[in-house]
């Protein structure tokens, strides 16, 4: 070979790696570099639309250089994730950074202590809705209705209900120091409270005289659930009862085991919910036998949207049995597995892997649009009450609670009130 | 030195030699390789650097190491990559994967001028740019002024003072759907809509306003001080829980009154504090574009204005520039047309919030015989057009008077991505003078979703 020869042969092999080189990132993913990166090696402004991968980049680097002002990199990536997965129009397909990601993990783990306390929104900080019997909060001597004000010393007056609720739970054992407001005391009282293991009940129960109606209200469905149901129902039935009402507004959901355990008073051997998985096949939960109850009156479950899950699974194979009718606005709509999938930042991605169906109802998930709102889905009810924003709720009082009104006039029509409209 | 002893070698050509070149190929080869991966990297972000890419598929999945710095492009990949894998319905649409990221980022910013445009909003954008409006024919922003305090000066922006009263009632500012141009003869303006008015609600849906939160808030304090009955606070709570029930946020209500060329939309201003009922027919209305009319010139920042402006001020000893009803404006023409009506020089500084250099606007070689100008200026006055005026009156170009304007000095690039949407990216905001710390310059102020 003579020198030339050589000179171009080497040359080609320099020439060949840095082919190799520019390609490596799409050899990585295994293809080929596309037009459009060819062509703006040489500088050509091709027709080729970029890819949609270099469009992101594009417009990734562009805000973090071109922005009038700084912007923290992993922010605003972890922002274009939870976009990229938010355009499914899925809610429960997200993107969660390190930071909710932890969040989620404390919460299914649930191994944290509390006070044994209901909180809801308050202007001054956070009201007491309910006090859990034999709790931390009822030995220090709070009591519904208390407002929280500050919690260790912080004041929470503007904050939002759950970074109030964060505050106030921590590892079990350890103090904390709650500012509240009681009815019958002028000044704030500073209370100390000892965090606990909280098992919170999930089943109330109130008997409605006037009407003879029967009031249940589940909050989520857990382990004791359907043991705390028997109970309560019990208590109910040793009065004349004419119907039940089971509240499930508010009702998140909860564990399907419970839900199908519940069923299980109504109903023996029968589907409840079927799940279809992306590659088609199938699993379905039934009712077990030997647990049924003989409900000797018309039922009605109460609804709103903020019952999901197993919520919705409970009251729509009741509806679709034809053992209750639903009563409120139109629920959730949560229809849907999700699995998470950690990633190596310690940020997850959670996605919906398959779809569940109710007995008859046809697919009820919700749908959503760029901006988070509701756009369909979630079961509809056989009769439609919107709470007046002037409602109380208080099953002493059911009158001041209009959907709870309209469902006990569902189950005990008097002529009077059915006349009315 | 090196190199002649390697040609000394080359005729004698031995072992040593031979590794020589062996491991000379190899340095080279390897070198080719990093700058092959360097130059896409360019290629692939359009000339910025930015971290190597390191991540293969599925590196970023099952790992337990902390403080991972993946990639932005990497996470894009596998996160595709992930959804087409797992989720319940098939994914074959990566446009939208990007698009949404996309919107997801410029949404992260909260600026109310760094906004993503679906298909739909971002045509009706760039025809507006054109001064081809449809909807109710005006221009509107999504203002965080604090609309309960007198209006500001122009480019005087309030310091940054907060009583310990205000941090108490402090609520994540929602801006305000405010009129900033009415188009002459559009169905705004024959409804009566000015300049500065907001809207309180559409179609009797009520649009978020903080205030109202705010409001409630101090009505908890003065509750709590025994300064307010319960019942007036209850008044108040349920007059909010009523409102929310039908509310729209702002960006949609933007878009009902931007955009559509049909239907009748009933809208309530807020002028001053004073509620407005209208009802307003959309349809199209336009901006007369350049135009001449005696001494005085229709100047709108669009493709073409330099070069009709250049003929128009031929021979002229003096001419009246009308910049109303321009909001948004180019700033390469602005640029141009500065360089055929003003003098050589330096006309004020294009600045950020990074603590970078200014970017000086320069006319270059500029208009050494300049006609004597005056500029008709109003609160629809905006942007390029503003900064124009500005730059103009820096120099003294203009007679000093006071003259309104719009009060908006940003520069925004605009960005149109393959699928038909788009979006505006605040880049810099011009400045007369240089202030003496940026700081003085009207933070971004965040609260859109």
């Amino acid at each position: 070979m003579n020198k030339g020869g050589r000179l171009l042969s080497f040359g080609g092999i320099v020439f060949g790696c840095f082919l190799f080189g520019f390609a490596w990132p799409d050899l990585q993913h295994g293809k080929l570099p596309n037009a459009h990166t060819v062509n703006a090696l040489f500088g050509v402004r091709s027709g080729a639309a970029a890819s949609p991968e270099q469009q992101f980049s594009h417009a990734y680097s562009k805000i973090l250089t071109d922005y009038i002002q700084a912007v923290d990199p992993t922010n605003l990536k972890y922002a274009g994730m939870e976009g990229l997965m938010s355009s499914l129009g899925d809610p429960h397909t997200i993107f969660m950074p390190p930071r909710a990601a932890e969040a989620f993990n404390d919460e299914t783990k649930a191994n944290f202590g509390g006070i044994g306390a209901r909180l809801g929104a308050d202007a001054l900080g956070a009201k007491i809705s309910n006090v859990f019997d034999d709790s931390p909060a009822q030995t220090a001597g709070i009591r519904a209705g208390n407002i929280v004000t500050a919690v260790d010393g912080k004041s929470v007056t503007g904050k939002e209900i759950d970074d109030i609720v964060t505050m106030i739970k921590g590892k079990e054992g350890t103090l904390v120091r709650l500012t509240v407001i009681q009815n019958d005391k002028q000044r704030p009282v500073v209370l100390t409270v000892k965090r606990a293991r909280i098992i919170a009940p999930t089943v109330d129960s109130k008997y409605i005289a006037a009407s003879q109606v029967g009031y249940m209200s589940i909050l989520s469905f857990s382990e004791p659930t359907a043991e705390q149901f028997d109970k309560e129902l019990a208590k109910l039935e040793a009065h004349p009862l004419k119907g039940l009402v089971i509240d499930l507004r508010d009702n998140p959901g909860g564990l399907l085991d419970s839900a199908v355990d519940m069923l299980s008073r109504f109903f023996e051997s029968k589907l409840v919910v079927k799940m279809k998985f992306r590659d088609g096949h199938e699993e379905s939960a039934q009712t077990m036998p030997g647990f049924i109850h003989d409900f000797k009156y018309p039922i009605a479950v109460l609804m709103n949207e903020d019952s999901a899950s197993a919520a919705e699974i409970f009251s729509g194979c009741l509806h679709d049995y034809g053992r209750a009718k639903l009563v409120g606005t139109h629920s959730y709509g949560k229809a849907s597995v999700q699995n998470v999938f950690p990633l190596i930042d310690q940020s997850s991605a959670k996605i919906t892997i398959a779809k569940y169906f109710l007995p008859f109802t046809p697919f009820f998930g919700r749908k959503v649009d760029q901006d988070g709102v509701f756009l369909s889905g979630g079961l509809e009810p056989d009769v439609k009450a919107e709470l007046d924003p002037k409602s109380i709720i208080d099953p002493e009082n059911p009158k001041t609670d209009n959907q709870l009104w309209q469902a006990i006039q569902v189950l005990n029509p008097t002529p009077s009130e059915s006349t009315k409209h | 030195m090196l190199r002649r002893r390697m040609n000394d070698r080359i005729s004698n050509m031995n072992d040593t030699t031979k590794s020589v070149y062996t491991s000379l190929g190899i340095v080279f080869s390897v070198g080719a390789i990093c700058l092959g991966l360097k130059v896409r990297e360019r290629t692939d972000i359009g000339g910025i650097q930015a971290t190597t890419r390191v991540a293969g598929s599925s590196r970023m999945l099952a790992s337990r190491s902390n403080d991972v710095n993946v990639p932005a492009a990497d996470y894009f990949y596998e996160l595709s990559q992930k959804l087409k894998e797992q989720y319940v319905e098939p994914v074959a649409d990566d446009q939208k994967l990007a698009t949404g990221a996309i919107r997801g980022m410029i949404a992260s910013l909260g600026d109310p001028d760094s906004t993503f445009m679906d298909k739909d909003q971002f045509k009706a954008f760039l025809n507006a740019r054109t001064g081809k409006y449809e909807g109710i024919g005006a221009d509107l922003v999504l203002s965080t002024e604090n609309h309960t305090t007198a209006p500001k000066t122009p480019g005087q922006p309030s310091a940054g003072e907060i009583s310990p009263e205000e941090a108490l009632v402090l609520v994540r500012e929602i801006p305000r759907v405010q009129v900033v141009n009415v188009v002459p003869g559009g169905p705004a303006d024959k409804a009566g809509v000015q300049v500065g008015d907001t809207v309180d609600s559409i179609d009797g849906h009520w649009v978020v306003q903080s205030d109202l939160i705010r409001k409630f808030r101090i009505a908890s304090k003065k509750f709590n001080e025994k300064k307010m009955s319960r019942a007036d606070l209850e008044a108040l709570r349920t007059e909010i829980r009523i409102k929310f029930e039908r509310a729209i946020f702002p960006m949609k209500a933007k878009d009902k009154l931007f955009m559509g060329k049909a239907g009748d939309v009933n809208v309530v201003w807020n002028r001053n504090g004073t509620m407005r009922k209208t009802k307003i027919t959309k349809g199209v209305s336009s901006l007369s574009g350049f135009t001449v009319k005696n001494d005085t010139v229709m100047l709108p920042f669009q493709e073409g204005s330099a070069a009709q402006l250049k003929s128009a001020i031929q021979g002229k000893s003096s001419v009246t520039i009308d910049l109303r009803h321009n909001t948004l404006g180019d700033i390469q023409s602005m640029k141009q047309c500065l360089e055929v009506i003003a003098p050589k020089g330096e006309y004020g500084y294009f600045v950020t919030n990074r603590h970078d250099t200014p970017t000086p606007l320069n006319v270059l070689k500029g208009n050494s015989n300049p006609p004597k100008i005056h500029v008709l200026t109003d609160k629809s006055t905006r942007g390029m057009a503003e900064a124009f005026a500005l730059a103009l009156d820096s120099k003294g170009l203009i007679p000093h008077d006071k003259f309104l304007l719009g009060g908006d000095r940003t520069n925004r690039q605009i960005v149109q991505l393959p699928d038909g949407s788009g979006y505006t990216l605040v880049t810099s905001e011009y400045q007369a003078k240089l202030a003496k710390s940026t700081k003085s310059m009207t933070a971004r102020k965040g609260g859109v979703k």
